[in-house]
């Protein structure tokens, strides 16, 4: 296991169950934004079971490359394909049909629903008969679903129908991110998972993570602070200039390399 | 009071920003201290009592009291009503509509071309009969229906489509509605819509005193309440005006969900054109001009943020009942009725700056 800051509390790697066909495979994948090149044909692959942490400088093209793969933003070129077979995603939408949940940077909640409301939203559950015709919408069940899934993080609420505005930037976080990990059946991604978390809620964050990608899950997790990367993540992606220039796997790679091929220097071995 | 989320290690530490909050449950009474609809019920209470004392000193009874009065001021409140309803949807999905006054000019003008075109000859008419009577006003109930709807169909996409702000496109369209309304009636009221309209719905009183129209905007409000309250359609739609790109990261189709809601308010308006043709027999080519402006402001004294996210059906029919209480009780205290206008402009100022600071404890 790779040396990090002491501050850093614990997290086991799971062992990686990585299948052979990439759950999702980007390849090529170009993105402009008037003159300007986001993405210069990256290529990545993310496989079940496996944690990949997608590193590199400032506008290196992390966050596109995973808006693209989300749906969130269409590509100009290049591929996806999912379990093998190449599929065209149009919106977010059809990403979630796909099983792949985001947390965003900005964590996209709506401060004026309630904690239940902004895990279900966009996919609520309606019980049958009459109610299912009108959409009534089965909070009951909205609730002890959240309970559980915020449980899952260490997280207990007295009332899940206090609005989000009202919850602590910590509490918003573990809702993203509890919000992605009950909905995503194929991959999770996330930006920043941890930005506004102290060490031990974070540590339970990637234990979750984990639990995830031994679950089955494909997770790739864009972050900065590469030393909890190389702890927690099975690979690690670098990009720099809107490509991803390196793969290694992360038991082996030194901090050090990783930072220069961020920054496009050579390391000496 | 706000924490540094950095700082928060604990897993169950600070369930919300305030300590004090998270110790204490919110009581009864600071839900009500906190809910803008309280105090305009409050406010309306005040205004009850204060004119029905005054009537008392003023004609030796408290005529203000009388219910025939009040349920007087609930039936001239019903039309905006039920554009208020519409408009607090609309409102709480970020949006507004400042088309619905010469939409429902254009809708009643429709309507009551329909009406007297199918229903006889244009002697029958003329002469006060109507052979086709029924169908006559199916046939103007929906064109009503279908006017209104257009008119919000073609908000909705214009709004979604060329993504420009609602307040510009329905300015623009109040344009045109008026406009075509103005053209189709040459600026002239349409004659011989048949009074049986009149008799069987806009004057009749269900159970021998609620007004029909009334009755109508108050079943209404229920059911938006309800569906706003208990439903995906409500949830989403204020989810659209807490945050637009949170909702759509959370796979909601925002533009069809907002194309729905314009659709709405343009089937109330609708409705609300339906209520003025049968209360008064006529169309009002040159009023309504200021409707949407009275629901707007009725929205806004309600509760209902006018930055999204947050909405309350039973607040806006409060706040549609302000200015009218006013305007009954001034003229009942034979006082000029103008100084509603004043009233209701200091309350509205009022109103936006709690919801401003709402919005700024919020974020």
């Amino acid at each position: 296991m790779a040396t990090h800051d002491a501050g850093v509390a614990s997290v086991d790697r799971p062992a990686s169950t990585a299948a052979s066909v990439p759950a999702i495979r980007a390849t090529g994948i170009v993105k402009r934004y008037g003159h300007l090149e986001a993405l210069r044909g990256a290529s990545l692959d993310l496989h079940a079971g496996e944690i990949v942490a997608l590193v590199g400088d400032n506008g290196a093209g992390k966050s596109t490359l995973t808006k693209v793969i989300c749906g969130a933003v269409l590509a100009d070129e290049g591929e996806l394909s999912f379990r093998g077979v190449p599929t065209r995603i149009q919106s977010i939408h059809d990403a979630h049909e796909l099983g792949v949940h985001t947390v965003y940077q900005d964590l996209a909640l709506a401060p004026h629903l309630s904690v239940a409301d902004n895990l279900f939203l966009g996919r609520e559950p309606i019980p049958a008969g009459w109610r299912r015709t009108v959409g009534v919408l089965d909070r009951r069940r909205m609730v002890d679903e959240t309970r559980a899934a915020m449980g899952r993080l260490g997280i207990s609420l007295r009332d899940y129908s206090v609005p989000v505005g009202n919850l602590s930037g910590g509490q918003r976080q573990a809702l993203a991110v509890a919000r992605a990990i009950t909905w995503a059946t194929t991959a999770v991604l996330m930006d920043e998972p941890t930005a506004a978390l102290g060490p031990k809620q974070s540590a339970i964050v990637y234990q979750t993570v984990s639990a995830a990608a031994q679950g089955g899950l494909a997770v790739l997790v864009i972050s900065h602070d590469i030393p909890r990367m190389l702890q927690v993540a099975h690979r690690i992606a670098v990009m720099r200039h809107g490509a991803v220039v390196a793969v290694r796997d992360a038991r082996t790679v030194r901090l050090a390399e990783v930072i220069g091929l961020m920054l496009g220097e050579e390391v000496v071995a | 009071m706000t924490t540094d989320p950095v700082a928060d290690d604990g897993l169950n530490e600070g369930l919300v920003d305030d300590p004090e909050s998270e110790s204490k449950p919110r009581g009864v009474w600071e839900s009500l201290k906190a809910s803008t609809a309280f105090w305009i019920g409050l406010f309306i209470v005040l205004i009850a009592i204060g004119f029905g004392i005054a009537s008392a000193i003023e004609h030796g009874s408290p005529v203000y009291w009388k219910v025939s009065n009040l349920l007087s001021i609930g039936l001239n409140a019903s039309q905006v009503m039920i554009l208020a309803i519409g408009m607090t949807y609309l409102i709480g999905a970020g949006h507004l509509d400042l088309s619905v006054g010469p939409s429902l000019i254009l809708a009643s003008v429709l309507a009551a071309k329909v009406m007297v075109t199918v229903g006889g000859t244009a002697e029958q008419v003329a002469g006060g009969e109507y052979p086709n009577l029924g169908l006559a006003i199916v046939l103007g109930v929906t064109a009503a229906l279908g006017a209104g709807g257009l008119v919000g169909f073609f908000n909705g996409v214009i709004v979604t489509r060329l993504r420009l702000s609602s307040f510009i496109v329905t300015l623009a369209t109040s344009g045109i509605a008026y406009g075509v309304a103005l053209v189709l009636t040459s600026a002239a009221n349409i004659p011989f819509i048949p009074d049986q309209i009149q008799s069987g719905f806009g004057g009749l009183q269900l159970m021998g005193f609620l007004p029909a129209p009334l009755a109508l905007a108050l079943l209404i409000a229920v059911v938006f309440w309800w569906v706003l309250r208990r439903t995906r359609f409500g949830m989403r739609t204020l989810a659209i005006g807490s945050s637009r790109e949170a909702a759509i990261r959370a796979g909601v189709d925002v533009d069809v969900h907002t194309i729905k809601l314009f659709v709405l308010m343009g089937l109330l308006v609708g409705v609300a054109a339906v209520v003025d043709i049968a209360r008064n027999a006529n169309t009002n080519v040159v009023g309504h001009q200021t409707d949407n402006l009275q629901a707007i402001a009725a929205v806004v004294l309600g509760g209902t943020s006018l930055f999204g996210g947050i909405a309350s059906v039973g607040g806006s029919i409060l706040g549609t009942l302000v200015p009218v209480m006013l305007q009954n009780g001034l003229v009942i205290m034979q006082v000029a009725p103008f100084y509603q206008f004043a009233i209701v402009g200091v309350i509205l100022i009022l109103a936006v700056y709690f919801d401003q600071r709402r919005r700024d404890r919020a974020t």
